[in-house]
Parts: structure tokens; C-alpha cells; sequence
């Protein structure tokens, strides 16, 4: 642990961000000295992650946190345990703040992962148990994961016309091979620069294996686009990234997903947004990204054989239901038709289903037919 | 000779004169009076000499029985001691004595050697024993099976001689037989004269006894009483059903007496008086109508003096004012001035039937005498360990015109008794058992113990089931001792029930007892006890029930079982209900308490990684954390104080107990000494 005598004194240079930091993670450790000096029971309430706390915000077309809270308290039996490792995630925190490291999600659950003097419990048993308590504290303290010195590991790639700086290395996104140039999990400003770009428009797809297929078909480079994967549900690197492209380079965003209930919420969360991140939405929200494919009329008007058809499950039925009926879904239309055309189908369809008709028939045909188009859903 | 087995009639024929020579003349030169003596030394199972264990058990029973209850009528504090020796192979020589009033000479022949010879039969009032076939009986069995004549020392006071006799009973005329002194008995000076004559003549008699174990100089003598000793064949076998098991059961049920026990290992026991309060005397009441059988009625009619109906009928019963004869006699259509002496049978009938339709008010109640609840929980709490105690006295009620009272104690917690015994008793008992395996001998031996509860005892020491207990090696007898000790049967011990008859216990036949029955008919699992469906309830709890009557209904005449009539099983409910719900809430709310102390030790298990986040945060040195730490602690306790309850001092705890579960109610900490505790029941 870092000896703190110095510390204040050795770090001159610490950032006004840190500080910020440092200051809110101390004030919820003054909480409990206060409640303890009082005779109280200390406890941190947390803003309500769930569907129940979040808006759609009508005019920004975003997701917004609401103001509710839940509590957490100490003395309570259900708890307590998490109580605690809120507090040792906050101290986790302040020790890679000072000692002006970060680390990733997972190495935090092994800096804080103990067993608990006297006892044979460990203060996290799966980092799964750790990772809810991090976004705990960021909604708590406000802060960015990345203001906490945490990044999760690298998920999604891009490639494009496009070249950048990361960490001070020059990149041309236009070279990156077939493995293209995988999206860090902190792209902010400090990190990340845009250089030359001569992209037109963004393709997003899903999965990377369709992205394989786009980038070995040279995709890109025929539309001119950039093209990009999110290895399902885009984590917050891949989305940031994306909304910077967006809003400071002026490119539309078109994204591939598979017809089916977590297709659309993939689409959804891009656009307006994630209920469990809702405080993230301003930055990350881009309310004017468009849904390309796959439509569940593809099925009829592009001929696929019914062995490519998947029935939906009762678990698909039920999340599409419920999609159906987000503030951000219900007053569209087109959506709602999309979605009930699915549920009539009975069967939900993966990009990769077109690849029955031609190994490259998604990116020769059936891409090009819809830009051209210029059907999306919105 | 033919044979006709076809003709089931075969004398008619007339065919066999020689084999069916009988002819009611010389039938009639047979038959003649059975005595009462004869009958029984036929018929001994039915006073409770079935088997020479039990002969055993029965004859201290009915010595102890008559000794206490000579105590309480003469209203002294009683004082007993109980001898028991080997005397030879299945041979013992048993002798009680009692500090009561002594009796007189001319009866001490007729109460000892006469059988159907008492004070009680005749009367209606509560009393231990009832027939006055007990303690003769128990004379007579010695006799037939020994040959020994019966010994009787009784004193009346210190100051005149005291009277010795040995009798013998006249099995044909029902009458004693006195052997010594000229078949007149013997008797012994009073005074130091007397304490020579007693030695010189080998006669057993106790003078006197140490006031306390503390100070074993000082003495009390003993001024008057009566000691009977006899010699009978028998088995002495701990465990249940034994003499030590009556004499614990009945230390319970009569907190006012102390018992001097010395076994046939010449070890010696003493179930001490946790009070000297005698209970309050029954009073003896008159039969009341609704409870007489038509043939008593007849005799009653016969026998009485009074000189018209209406007198009969008020002087006779209980709850008859003249009012009610009037009514009585119109119903049944006799005249109220008619001479019951001239009743007819059919008048009689009609008498009787009017009886049963004429509203009489239920008879008076005073003639019972019950423990009470205060000395319930004395008795419980002196002989029984145990952490939570109640008692409940039903009021009065009436069965068959026989007032009877319902009274139920419970006893929760404890050791149970496979724990409780020394390894020297164990070995004892083992050698002295007669089942044929080891399970079997933990099942008979010890109270509580279920099968699955002796397969654990049994799978712990590595024994087989089938082992024979007499058979044990040294080694294995301490296994056995061992495993007894570890395995907790609380879990799977099923209630033990101790059954009272006017303070007797009931050792026998508990299947065939109303009280058992309504035990298992009660729901226990309402209270917080597991019970599968028509079993006792599981759990370490043991129940007395004690049922006061002055004619308890037994099932038989060796006194083992209760009937079960309607009115007694619905009292016998309404009791073991009332304690069921005190037990109740003290199991939520050891519950309770044991659930908050498992919370606080959640919250203390957590507070350290708190204490220790905010001054890694805080940049805290070893004090201000400590310091934190200690004031979460604090917290903690405050948010679970009920976890605190038990380990509050004695007083506070005991108005919370007042508060929460009413009147007599006893509550001991566990981790006290049973016994030194004081005994501190609210006071009713």
C-alpha cells in the first residue's frame, strides 16, 4: 500500500479530474465516520439502476437516469455484505488513484479479493459479484469508470478510412489486416485522436464474424465507410466510440443486427442508450443511428429457404412483448409493425442466414440494396 | 368305547355315565366362598405383580403411596426413606419408612394383613391409594413367594412404646396371622430403652437423620412414623419402569416430600423437598347423584338410616337440597316421606332413572386437592435440567359426578438421559439389563430415545445393533459411553411424559392412558415442536400431567392406564394447549434472540473490512481506526439488542418473562448450574 506521507505532496501533477475523484470517494468515507461518531447506522444511497428509474427523454431522444435511489445500508442483513464491498471498491479506487495507476475491472476484484479476518468468507466470491458494485460506485460518486483508473478489457474492432492516435501511436485504420484495430474500453479525448478520416458514413455490425466477412469483401473500402463490430451487446468503449465518430465527424451510423429481440435491443441501446448505464447516455447515446437489417419481411423479399428460419422461444416472445412496450419503442410505427411481424413469422433470422443464398451476398447485395434504398427503420 | 364326535351333545345320550358323574349335589359340595386373598394370589397380574421386576416396583409403590398420604392427612412434612437390599437370588428385602402419624396397635395387623382393609374405599376424597388392597397385597406376594412374614415398626410418639409385628395373611379367611410375641406382637419401650431393644432385636428402624449434608452432627429424630419391610422375590433393573424412575417421578409431583433412597448396590440417593408447603387437605365429600350406579344405589338404600326418601336423598348425596329431592321423587313417582328401606327394585330403577333426569348442579370442588402451579415448577426445576419451565392447573371440572382436576407442567431443554448417566452406570446398567441387543437396551433403558436416535448412538461407537449388552468388553462399554455422550438426541428425542394419578405416577401401560393419548391427539407442531401424525411430539421436552380426582378412572385395577372419558380428555386438552402456547413463545423467542445474535455477528464480521476501507480512503492511522471500528461495534449491539435478552441479570429478565408469557412461568439461564439457580417463578 502506498505510504501515504508523501503521497499528497509526490503527486503535483494529479489531474483536476483525480482530485474530483479523490474528493467524492472521500466524501462517501466521511458518511460513515459521521453515522458511526453519531451513534447512526451509515449506509450510501445508489441511484436506481433498473427500468423503474430511467426516462426517455422526448426532446434529446436519450435515456436519462431518474432520480431514484436505493439504499444501502450497513446494518442490514441482506446488505450488509454488499455495504462493505462498496466501501472496499471505493477504497480499491483511491489506491490506483494514488498511485496513478488503472486497472482492469478484474484485477480490482483480485486488489480487493480477501478473506475476511476470523472467517472462512471472501470478501467477493466471482468477479460477478465485484463488477455491479464498480458501476454501484460510479453512479454513486459520478464518476467515469475511467475516472476511477478502470478500464474492462478490449471487446469490438474497427477498420476504415480513417487514421487516429492512440497513446500516441499514429493508426491507420486502413491497414489493420484482417483482425482490424480492436476498440480499447477508454477512448476518451485524452486517449484517443482523430486524425484524417475520409469515411462517409459508419457501418455497425454484430457480430465478428459478419464483420469478417465485410472487412475480407474490402467492404469498406468500395462504400468508403468505416465498419465496425460490437461482439454483441457494444460495450462502452465500442459506443463512445462510435458517438465521437458521430457527432465529431458528422457520420451517420447504419447498424446490421440480427432480426430477432436482442438484435433490436443492441440497436436500442446504440441509439438511446442502456437502462443500466443511463448515466452514460449523453455520451454515448446516438439518437440518430439508423436500423439497417436484418427486416423481418427479409425472409419473403430476399427468398431465404425456411431451414434458416430459428423459432422463437417463449423467452424470445416475451422479451420482444416487452421491447414493444419502451417509451422509445411504443409511439414508432414502423417498429411496432417490425416487431409484430416477427412474433406473426414465429421464427427470428441471423444476418448469417444470407449467407444460404451466396457466401458474399450480404455485403455485394444485400447491404448495397438497402443504402441504396435508404429504407432504415429509425 | 365309540367315538361321536359328530354329536356335540353327547351326555343326552346318556352313553358315558362314568365320566359324567357329576351331579349338582356334589358340584354344589365344591363350591363356596372364594376369599378376596385366595383371588388374588391367582390373580396377581391384576394388582401389578406380574413379573418379578415389577412385584418389586409395585410393592415399594404402595408402601411409599400409604406413607405419604399418612403424612399429608396428618398433615406433617413427610419425610421417607425407601431400603432396598438383595436378600439372596432374586431376592430383595424392601423397606419404607415414614415420619408419619404411626398407627395404632389394634390396626397395624388389619392394614397390613387383611387385604380390602382401608380408610380410603369408602369415602370420597382425594387420596393416593384407593381400594385398600395395596400394601396387604404387597405383604401377601411377599409371603407367597418368599415365605417371610411381614415386618411393621410404627410409632405414635416419641414418649409411648412403639409396636413391632410380623404377620402372616390367612390366605383362606382373609385375616392376619401375627408370629411374634406370642401372636400378639412385640413392643418397644420408648426412649434410649427402646434403642436397645431395636438393636438387640435386629429390628430395621431409622431414629434419626442429618438435618443436612452440611452439618452431618446434628441429627432430627424421628418422632413418630411407621416402617414396613418386606422380603419378596423380584428383579431390581434401572431404567424404565423402575423403582428409581418412580421415586424421581414422584420427587416431582410432590415437591413437599424428601425420599432417603438406598439401592440394592447400597448406593444411596436423595430426592431432597424443594418446599416444606404441604398441599391444602382434600375435604371428603358425599357421592354426588349423577355419579352412582344403580346397584350402589340399592345398597345405599338398604344401608341408610335416614327415615323417609327426601332425607335419603339429601343426607346421602352431595348437591341434593330438599327442593331437589321433591323433584327427584315426583319424577320417579316414590312418595318423599316413604322409607327407603322398603324400596323396591323397580322403584329403584325409576329412582335411578329420575336421578339422571333431574338438573343437579355439579358437585362442589374443594375435595381436590392440586399441586398447584407454583410447586409444579418447584418440582420440575428441582429434579428435571432444563432451561424453560411452565405449569398450567385446569379448574375444576366433573365427570360421572366425580369432580377431578386436570394440572400440566413442561420442561424444556436440558440433557437428555443417555447423557446424563456416569460410565459406572452405564456398565451397571448394562449387566443388569435383560434385552437381548444393544438398541433394544438403549430403547428400554433410557426415556427419549428413538430408534433413529439409537442407530446414531449405535453408528457413532461402531457397534452392531445386534450386540448383546451383557456381553461388552471394557473397551466397548466406553464407546458406548462416548458415543452417548456426543450425540445430541435432542433433535430426534421423542417427549417423555410423566402421568400422575393424585400425585402417583403411572409407569405402565402409557399407550392404553387417556393423558398419552391426548399428548399425541395435541398439535404440537403449533407450538414449535415437530410431530409426525399420531406420535409424541420431538424435541427435549418432557410434559407431566397430572390428573386429581377423588375416584380417578382407571383403566384397571393395578392402576396403570386412565379411561379416557370425554370430560377428562377435553380437560386434559384445554392443559397441555395452555402450556403449549407458553412454550410457544419462548421457543419464537429463543428464536429471536438466537437469530439476532446470528445477525450481529454478521454485522461484526463485516464492520472490520468497513473500518479498514474508510482509513485505507482516509489515509487513517491504527487509532482513528480502531476508534471507528469500536463505534461500529457499538451500532451493532444497539441494532441487535434481543440478541442481549438472555445475558441481561436475573431480574430484568424474569419481568420481560412476566410480561411476555403470564403467570407461572420459569425461565433459567443454561449456562448457570441448574439447580443453584434460585427458583424464581413469578409469584402467582
Amino acid at each position: 500500500m502506498a505510504k501515504k506521507t508523501k503521497s499528497t505532496s509526490d503527486k503535483p501533477n494529479r489531474s483536476t479530474k483525480d482530485r474530483k475523484t479523490l474528493g467524492s470517494i472521500r466524501d462517501l468515507a466521511d458518511t460513515v465516520v459521521q453515522s458511526a461518531g453519531r451513534g447512526r447506522e451509515p449506509y450510501v444511497d445508489i441511484p436506481s439502476r433498473s427500468l423503474s428509474n430511467v426516462r426517455f427523454n422526448q426532446s434529446k431522444r436519450i435515456i436519462e437516469m431518474g432520480s431514484g435511489t436505493n439504499r444501502r445500508e450497513l446494518f442490514n442483513l441482506a446488505q450488509a455484505r454488499s455495504y462493505m464491498q462498496t466501501l472496499l471498491v471505493a477504497s480499491g479506487c483511491k489506491q490506483l488513484i494514488d498511485q496513478g495507476k488503472t486497472t482492469s475491472i478484474r484485477g480490482l476484484f483480485y486488489l480487493l479479493k480477501h478473506t475476511i479476518e476470523g472467517t472462512s468468507e471472501e470478501t467477493f466470491d466471482t468477479q460477478n459479484e465485484c463488477d455491479p458494485v464498480i458501476e454501484d460506485i460510479e453512479v454513486s460518486l459520478d464518476s467515469m469508470r475511467e475516472e476511477l483508473h478502470l478500464y474492462a478489457k478490449n471487446a469490438g474492432a474497427m477498420v476504415g478510412p480513417i487514421t487516429l492516435v492512440d497513446s500516441g501511436d499514429t493508426i491507420d485504420c486502413s491497414r489493420m489486416g484482417s483482425g482490424g484495430y480492436s476498440i480499447p474500453s477508454i477512448v476518451e479525448q485524452d486517449i484517443v485522436q482523430f486524425k484524417k478520416n475520409t469515411a462517409k458514413f459508419i457501418l455497425h455490425v454484430e457480430k465478428d464474424t459478419v464483420w469478417r466477412r465485410f472487412n475480407e469483401d474490402k467492404f469498406w473500402r468500395k462504400h468508403n465507410c468505416i465498419l465496425t463490430h460490437g461482439g454483441g451487446q457494444p460495450p462502452r468503449g465500442v459506443r463512445r466510440m462510435l458517438h465521437r465518430l458521430h457527432h465529431e465527424l458528422k457520420l451517420p451510423v447504419y447498424c446490421l443486427l440480427d432480426n430477432d429481440p436482442w438484435g433490436y435491443y443492441i440497436y436500442s441501446v446504440i441509439k438511446q442508450g442502456s437502462i443500466n448505464l443511463a448515466y452514460e447516455s449523453r455520451r454515448m447515446a446516438i439518437p440518430d443511428a439508423r436500423f439497417l437489417g436484418l427486416r423481418s419481411l427479409d425472409y419473403g423479399r430476399c427468398q431465404l429457404s425456411p431451414s434458416v428460419q430459428i423459432k422463437l422461444n417463449e423467452q424470445d416472445i416475451k422479451r420482444a412483448r416487452q421491447i414493444a412496450q419502451y417509451t422509445w419503442f411504443v409511439n414508432k410505427k414502423p417498429w411496432q409493425k417490425e416487431i409484430e411481424l416477427m412474433l406473426k413469422n414465429g421464427f427470428k433470422l441471423e444476418v448469417e442466414a444470407l449467407i444460404s443464398k451466396d457466401i458474399s451476398y450480404v455485403t455485394e447485395q444485400y447491404v448495397p440494396a438497402r443504402l441504396k434504398e435508404g429504407e432504415f427503420l429509425d | 368305547m365309540e367315538e361321536h364326535t359328530n354329536m356335540p351333545n353327547v351326555n343326552e345320550t346318556g352313553e358315558q355315565p362314568k365320566r359324567r358323574a357329576v351331579t349338582a349335589e356334589s358340584m354344589a359340595a365344591k363350591q363356596r366362598d372364594i376369599s378376596v386373598s385366595e383371588f388374588f394370589a391367582k390373580n396377581r397380574h391384576l394388582l401389578g405383580f406380574d413379573n418379578p421386576r415389577k412385584a418389586l416396583l409395585t410393592a415399594v409403590k404402595e408402601a411409599v403411596d400409604n406413607s405419604l398420604d399418612a403424612c399429608e392427612e396428618a398433615g406433617i412434612v413427610p419425610e421417607t426413606w425407601v431400603h432396598i437390599e438383595a436378600a439372596g437370588p432374586n431376592r430383595y428385602k424392601i423397606g419404607v419408612q415414614d415420619n408419619g402419624p404411626g398407627i395404632v396397635k389394634k390396626q397395624i395387623p388389619l392394614i397390613f394383613g387383611k387385604l380390602l382393609y382401608g380408610s380410603k374405599f369408602h369415602r370420597l376424597r382425594m387420596s393416593r391409594g384407593q381400594q385398600g388392597i395395596g400394601i396387604s397385597a404387597a405383604g401377601m406376594y411377599g409371603m407367597l413367594t418368599t415365605g417371610k412374614p411381614v415386618k411393621i415398626v410404627s410409632m405414635t410418639s416419641p414418649k409411648k412404646p412403639a409396636h413391632y409385628f410380623e404377620i402372616q395373611i390367612d390366605t383362606r379367611r382373609n385375616m392376619p396371622e401375627i408370629i411374634n410375641g406370642k401372636g400378639d406382637g412385640e413392643d418397644i419401650p420408648a426412649g434410649e430403652k427402646g434403642q436397645k431393644y431395636i438393636t438387640d432385636h435386629d429390628i430395621e428402624w431409622v431414629s434419626h437423620y442429618p438435618i443436612s449434608d452440611q452439618q452431618p452432627h446434628h441429627h432430627h429424630v424421628v418422632r413418630s412414623g411407621t416402617r414396613v419391610t418386606i422380603e419378596l422375590e423380584g428383579r431390581y433393573q434401572r431404567g424404565r419402569g423402575s423403582v428409581d424412575e418412580y421415586l424421581e417421578q414422584t420427587a416431582i409431583a410432590n415437591p413437599q416430600v424428601t425420599i432417603h433412597y438406598v439401592d440394592p448396590d447400597s448406593g444411596e440417593t436423595t430426592y431432597s423437598r424443594s418446599t416444606t408447603q404441604l398441599p391444602p387437605e382434600p375435604v371428603e365429600i358425599k357421592p354426588h347423584p349423577y355419579g352412582i350406579e344403580l346397584g350402589q344405589l340399592v345398597t345405599m338404600l338398604k344401608d341408610t338410616s335416614a327415615p323417609s326418601m327426601a332425607q335419603f336423598l339429601t343426607t346421602s348425596f352431595s348437591r341434593v337440597s330438599s327442593g331437589v329431592a321433591q323433584k327427584i321423587c315426583e319424577t320417579a313417582k316414590i312418595g318423599t316421606r316413604g322409607n327407603p328401606k322398603k324400596i323396591g327394585r323397580q322403584e329403584a330403577d325409576s329412582l335411578y332413572k329420575a336421578i339422571q333426569e333431574t338438573k343437579i348442579s355439579a358437585p362442589g370442588t374443594d375435595c381436590i386437592s392440586p399441586i398447584g402451579e407454583s410447586l409444579i415448577l418447584k418440582g420440575l426445576h428441582h429434579q428435571l435440567p432444563g432451561e424453560f419451565f411452565c405449569a398450567a392447573t385446569r379448574p375444576p371440572a366433573v365427570y360421572r359426578g366425580n369432580p377431578f382436576l386436570i394440572e400440566v407442567g413442561l420442561a424444556y431443554g436440558g440433557t437428555s438421559s443417555t447423557q446424563k448417566v456416569t460410565l459406572d452406570a452405564l456398565t451397571d446398567l448394562l449387566s443388569e439389563s435383560d434385552a437381548r441387543s444393544l438398541k433394544q437396551f438403549l430403547l428400554t433403558t433410557f426415556d427419549g430415545v428413538g430408534a433413529i436416535g439409537a442407530d446414531k448412538i449405535l453408528s457413532q461407537a461402531k457397534m452392531g445393533t445386534r450386540q448383546s449388552p451383557s456381553k461388552l468388553k471394557k473397551e466397548e462399554i466406553d464407546q458406548l459411553f462416548a458415543a452417548m455422550r456426543n450425540v445430541n438426541l435432542s433433535e430426534n428425542q421423542s417427549m417423555q411424559v410423566l402421568r400422575y394419578a393424585n400425585r402417583v405416577p403411572l409407569q405402565f401401560q402409557p399407550a392404553a392412558c387417556a393423558i398419552t393419548q391426548s399428548v399425541i391427539g395435541t398439535n404440537w407442531r403449533a407450538y414449535g415442536l415437530a410431530q409426525s401424525r399420531g406420535q409424541l411430539p420431538v424435541g427435549p421436552v418432557t410434559v407431566m400431567v397430572h390428573v386429581a380426582s377423588v375416584w380417578v378412572p382407571f383403566t384397571s385395577e393395578s392402576k396403570e392406564a386412565i379411561a379416557s372419558y370425554p370430560e377428562i380428555m377435553k380437560e386434559l386438552r384445554l392443559g397441555l394447549q395452555a402450556v403449549g402456547r407458553k412454550l410457544a413463545i419462548y421457543l419464537n423467542r429463543r428464536k429471536r434472540v438466537r437469530q439476532e445474535g446470528e445477525r450481529r455477528e454478521i454485522f461484526l464480521r463485516y464492520l472490520g473490512e468497513v473500518a479498514h476501507a474508510v482509513a485505507t480512503i482516509k489515509d487513517f492511522g491504527d487509532r482513528p481506526r480502531k476508534d471507528l471500528y469500536g463505534r461500529l461495534v457499538y451500532v451493532a449491539k444497539r441494532k441487535t439488542a434481543a440478541a442481549e435478552t438472555q445475558l441481561k441479570d436475573d431480574g430484568k429478565q424474569r419481568e420481560n418473562a412476566a410480561e411476555e408469557f403470564g403467570e407461572n412461568v420459569l425461565i433459567v439461564n443454561p449456562e448457570e448450574t441448574p439447580g443453584e439457580t434460585a427458583s424464581s417463578e413469578p409469584t402467582a
